[in-house]
């Protein structure tokens, strides 16, 4: 066996890292890339769809409402100031301020899984009827997904605050959570600007 | 000189004692160790207990696999056979080719990654080990629905790309083609997890040092293939788990022309995944070969920054041939060209490593060992195949061979020239490192000679039976053919193949049944999992080593340098800076834990139970729940303990 030789001392080294230092980070970005990158291969295949048909959406399928989208656009964006917070707060390690804005987060990610109900049915046609239905509710239902994965974590998050005494490790994780539902955000606003705004252009 | 021999000079510094080192196992043993019995079994996160595992599991899917192409084999040996009716042919072509595809080829270069990227890059264990185990589950779930799925005759039947209109609703009535999505989605979501813990430990947990140039070409191709995954693997899973499964289960209309969809569509997105797959194969296999080389021809290889270029170029490329798979579809005329262009020009990059190696083997000095034997069968029979895939470019070509047995010998002596003889290659390489036990060399070169014979003899008269226009796929042919002889030749190559892969596995037994002779290093090799003993410790390495070069052990002979300071009264990892692996900070390991196996249980229920009812879908996600909730849970008690001291740790930093 070969001779070890000290030449280096990690001990000092922190135990508690943000952003692009921590595993988690990095694991949260490669999920974010496979979910992003399925919903755009979703996206390429409702254009894709698209070609077959004269009129977009088909002859005698409505619009899509706007109504309810709009409402939980509004809703979503402002839901990122209270993960904002958390996520400032927890870089700060300030657990009071964790757990009062985290309460704010959940009440305010909920409604966007109530609302996601009604937009479901904002399309304006089954998924059953035609090639054009099939593609919007497989795309919105895709990121239903991955909405009410977050909101779940969320809440499970914020129920675990409360039960115990968090380690400080797990102010990491707050962040990425917040980075989380950005995604997620983001992800919506374009699914709405092409699902429910998009077939009154093209 | 060797390079082992060039720095045989470096002054003896400080070095740890025996003892000191002894103690320190010993700590180390007693954290990491995975518990005894069923529940250590079940539980355990070592990354080199599930590497070892998926190994296992791939390869027995390699046997029925070739069980399978026995079969075939023996129904097409002479013309107007009656050992297999054409639904059990049909059967049996679809699950060979699935289970070759997903559940050996794609895994088992996984499997190989899982177990030796976190030893080679000089790290205590993968990045996310619970969803590594997670990953593991969910792929055995799939091994074995497909298989309980062809003993109760309901084994998928329309092929392993599973074209619609076919493999619709309205062609295929059952389940058939259910088993064969969901089997698909398993497989997935364990190489898509697999992926991410592999990019993650290379970027984040290189040893100190270790910058990205001097990053073992192994590790580069499982980099790459990891890359490739992410981007290919989403593009299958669309397909067969939002596309065609809910078509079948919930009457969307995809693919159904009637309602607007499309059947062109899923040949796009099925060979956009399904053409980076071949490369996600053939790439590890590239990592394999250059350590066996370089090894064998004592020398380091030539051309290394040109090899991870060809490596990173290839993914890239790959992406961009899939339409081939499609000329003999209404494909426009400009797309034709362009997709013909692009797949001879993926012949250059790979061709740019074959010459590499050649020049290392030219200046080396090389030894016939069975690893080096299998590389070059390698270069041979992966020649073959590439060749015939630049005339296959050729969309005036493709349109006569489309469909014929010349598809099929082209593509087996590309998978299995440039897939599976590098993988037995790596097989006797590093099975030393992983049972601690040599593999008989005089067995190791019949088992090299009846496979390399064997695979030429079973698939190159193919090729002829092609252009002499026998289709695929089809269970028998009539005597007037003429197809019989080539055909009876083709089968007894593949029984030459069969019995080259009994005297691996005798060779294998005949091993595990001796006394451990291997050694730490016995190829005397120049990569860091060479450095820890044989099989490596639950905790691979005492000390973190820096990797002082791109071939630490050849480079330091005498004492390898280590960082110390990792505590050994729990699990913890060194986590480096992406780009030059200075050491930045550690890492909490978690412990050993039941959800995975739990959740890949929950998956089972919501995929498996989707084919039979939306209530299964939404039962499963209520089980994971609580399998998500215990995964966040134990990882708040495990590190409850930290609590004090992370505290302490950030005020001594401040």
């Amino acid at each position: 066996m070969r001779r070890l030789r000290p030449a280096g001392d990690a001990g000092e080294l922190p135990t508690v890292t943000f952003g692009s230092k921590s595993l988690m980070w990095w694991g949260t970005l490669g999920f974010i890339v496979i979910e992003g990158w399925t919903m755009a291969l979703l996206v390429v295949s409702y254009f894709y769809i698209r070609q077959n048909y004269e009129t977009w959406p088909p002859l005698r399928t409505p619009y899509p409402s706007l109504v309810i989208p709009s409402i939980n656009v509004v809703v979503m964006l402002v839901s990122c100031v209270p993960a904002y917070i958390v996520s400032n707060a927890a870089k700060r390690l300030d657990e009071p301020a964790v757990k009062r804005w985290l309460v704010v987060q959940s009440i305010a990610v909920v409604p966007t899984v109530v609302l996601r109900w009604w937009e479901l049915w904002a399309i304006n046609t089954r998924w059953d009827t035609t090639a054009y239905g099939s593609a919007a509710w497989t795309i919105v239902g895709f990121h239903t997904s991955l909405l009410v994965l977050d909101v779940v974590d969320t809440l499970g998050l914020t129920l675990f605050y409360f039960i115990r005494p968090m380690p400080v490790r797990s102010f990491s994780d707050t962040v990425d959570n917040s980075n989380y539902w950005y995604f997620t955000v983001a992800l919506w606003i374009a699914i709405y600007l092409i699902v429910y705004v998009g077939p009154r252009i093209i | 000189m060797t390079p082992r021999d060039e720095n045989r000079t470096l002054p003896a510094d400080v070095t740890l004692a025996d003892e000191e080192l002894e103690r320190e196992a010993s700590r180390l043993d007693a954290v990491w160790q995975t518990k005894r019995g069923l529940w250590g079994w079940l539980t355990t996160v070592d990354h080199k207990e599930i590497g070892r595992r998926y190994l296992v599991t791939t390869f027995l899917m390699f046997i029925a696999g070739g069980i399978e192409a026995a079969f075939m084999r023996t129904q097409l040996m002479r013309p107007g056979n009656t050992l297999l009716g054409p639904d059990k042919y049909n059967q049996l072509f679809t699950t060979h080719g699935t289970t070759m595809m997903f559940l050996f080829a794609v895994p088992i270069m996984t499997a190989m990654g899982i177990y030796f990227v976190p030893l080679m890059v000089g790290a205590r264990s993968i990045a996310f080990p619970r969803l590594n185990a997670f990953g593991y589950w969910t792929y055995v779930v799939a091994v074995v629905f497909l298989y309980v799925s062809l003993f109760a005759n309901t084994a998928p039947d329309v092929g392993w790309f599973a074209y619609v209109p076919l493999s619709g609703p309205q062609y295929s009535p059952g389940h058939r083609v259910d088993v064969w999505a969901q089997v698909v989605t398993f497989t997935e979501i364990a190489a898509l997890v697999a992926a991410v813990n592999i990019i993650v430990t290379v970027f984040k947990m290189r040893a100190p040092g270790m910058s990205l140039n001097r990053v073992p070409l192994f590790v580069w191709a499982q980099l790459v293939v990891s890359f490739m995954i992410v981007f290919a693997m989403p593009s299958v899973a669309t397909g067969s788990t939002l596309m065609l499964a809910t078509d079948r289960a919930i009457n969307m209309h995809w693919f159904n022309p009637a309602e607007g969809g499309d059947a062109l569509l899923w040949q796009h997105i099925f060979w956009f995944f399904g053409h980076p797959e071949v490369y996600i194969i053939f790439l590890p296999a590239l990592g394999f070969i250059t350590p066996i080389v370089e090894t064998f021809s004592r020398r380091k290889v030539f051309g290394y920054t040109a090899l991870v270029m060809s490596n990173i170029t290839t993914a890239f490329f790959s992406f961009g041939l899939w339409v081939h798979h499609m000329f003999a579809t209404p494909i426009p005329e400009l797309g034709q060209s362009l997709f013909t262009a692009a797949s001879m020009l993926i012949a250059i990059p790979t061709g740019i490593q074959i010459f590499c190696w050649l020049a290392t083997i030219w200046s080396g000095r090389p030894e016939l060992r069975t690893p080096m034997l299998f590389v070059l069968g390698f270069f041979f029979t992966f020649v073959n195949g590439g060749i015939t895939g630049v005339m296959l470019a050729s969309v005036a070509f493709d349109k006569q061979a489309h469909d014929t047995f010349f598809v099929v010998a082209h593509l087996h002596y590309v998978l299995i020239g440039g897939g599976v003889m590098p993988l037995f290659g790596a097989f006797y390489f590093w099975f030393p490192k992983i049972t601690g036990r040599m593999l008989s060399e005089t067995m190791g070169k019949v088992n090299f000679w009846l496979f390399v014979i064997g695979v030429n003899v079973a698939f190159f008269p193919m090729h002829v039976l092609g252009l002499n226009g026998m289709p695929r796929r089809v269970y028998t042919y009539l005597p007037e053919t003429g197809w019989g002889p080539l055909n009876l030749v083709a089968t007894l190559g593949a029984y030459a193949i069969a019995v080259s892969v009994v005297v691996f596995i005798a060779n294998v037994i005949r091993s595990l049944r001796r006394a451990p002779d291997a050694g730490p290093n016995p190829w005397d090799s120049s990569g860091l999992e060479w450095a820890v003993s044989s099989p490596p410790p639950p905790y691979n390495f005492v000390h973190t080593p820096i990797a002082t070069s791109r071939h630490p052990l050849w480079d330091t002979a005498i004492d390898l340098p280590v960082i110390t300071g990792l505590r050994s009264d729990r699990r913890e990892v060194l986590l480096t800076t992406a780009f030059d692996a200075r050491p930045e900070s550690r890492h909490y390991h978690p412990a050993d834990s039941i959800w995975p196996v739990y959740l890949a249980g929950c998956m089972a229920v919501v995929f498996i139970g989707s084919i039979f009812s939306p209530y299964f879908v939404l039962g499963g996600l209520g089980l994971s729940l609580i399998g998500l909730a215990g995964w966040g849970w134990t990882g708040a008690q495990d590190r409850e303990r930290e609590r004090v001291q992370v505290h302490q740790s950030i005020v001594d930093t401040a």
